[in-house]
């Protein structure tokens, strides 16, 4: 569900990423923004830092969880 | 250096983060430009503010979000838009030293377009247009000639519809007086950036907290 902040809504955006194609992608922290380019932006701003050759963003609430720590599985 | 004064007093910690990257790349795409427009035997520019070429939008720190919101949508698209035209020029240096700074202009890009959906930035919007308009300089002058002579890639009349596109706006009335247009500053009005902020171009700034004798 989006929230507001400075703007009218926004979502959450976490950010994967690895530095070699062999690695498994991992996220490396989230973003928030009113929209997928704002939040490309904002994710290659904050986590540019490091040599990855590959970064992706994945709106949160896209996300299906099955469980988390300490809950059972559907 | 004008998106550096943002990078604690934009509207998010995100949109800090964003201003002081953006400053950080636009830094280096100067040092890549002055080093490209040595090599080719363009003399060094002085040291006065009037002897900047920079556009009259930045001769002052901005006192509104919206006005940074301009600047990175109109003004950073007008010159991803000329560094596009040069890669797509027939001056080796250029075409392979620019590449890079599309992908990272292309960021900016999205920065800008998106903070515009999100700001009543329309009045800061129209000035920077002009601007931009101004500095692609007249029809028919050097930037035509540069495009009829292969060295850039779009003329004035691409450069100017690209932007629209890019804006997804109409462009302002333009009432640029080219008679009164100096075209080695590419700009219209006089007076160059503030003293402060030459100072700390320059690093004259700095100096004066360095130890007696440093």
């Amino acid at each position: 569900m989006g929230y507001t902040r400075v703007h009218r809504s926004v979502r959450e955006y976490a950010v994967f990423a690895r530095k070699l194609r062999v690695e498994p992608l991992r996220q490396v922290g989230s973003v928030v923004a009113p929209d997928d380019e704002l939040a490309k932006a904002y994710a290659r701003a904050t986590y540019d830092e490091e040599r990855w050759v590959e970064m992706m963003i994945v709106p949160r609430d896209s996300v299906i969880s099955l469980w988390a720590p300490g809950e059972e599985s559907d | 250096m004008r998106y550096a004064e943002w990078c604690t007093a934009a509207p998010s910690l995100e949109a800090d983060i964003a201003a002081a990257a953006m400053g950080l790349d636009d830094i280096g795409h100067s040092r890549v430009l002055y080093g490209s427009l040595r090599e080719l035997g363009s003399p060094d520019a002085g040291t006065e503010g009037a002897d900047y070429n920079n556009v009259a939008y930045l001769d002052r720190p901005w006192s509104q979000w919206a006005q940074f919101v301009a600047a990175n949508a109109v003004l950073d698209g007008a010159f991803s838009l000329m560094i596009e035209a040069l890669v797509n020029g027939d001056v080796e240096v250029l075409r392979s030293r620019l590449k890079k700074m599309l992908q990272e202009e292309h960021y900016h890009y999205l920065h800008g377009r998106s903070w515009m959906r999100e700001t009543n930035a329309e009045e800061a919007v129209r000035a920077a247009w002009v601007e931009a308009i101004t500095w692609f300089g007249p029809p028919g002058g050097d930037i035509d000639h540069l495009h009829d002579d292969g060295k850039l890639g779009m003329g004035v009349t691409d450069l100017c519809r690209r932007l629209e596109e890019r804006l997804e706006a109409k462009p302002p009335a333009l009432s640029t007086d080219w008679k009164t247009w100096d075209p080695v500053r590419r700009r219209t009005v006089r007076g160059g950036i503030d003293q402060l902020t030459l100072e700390m171009l320059q690093g004259l700034a700095e100096k004066r907290y360095m130890p007696a004798g440093g």
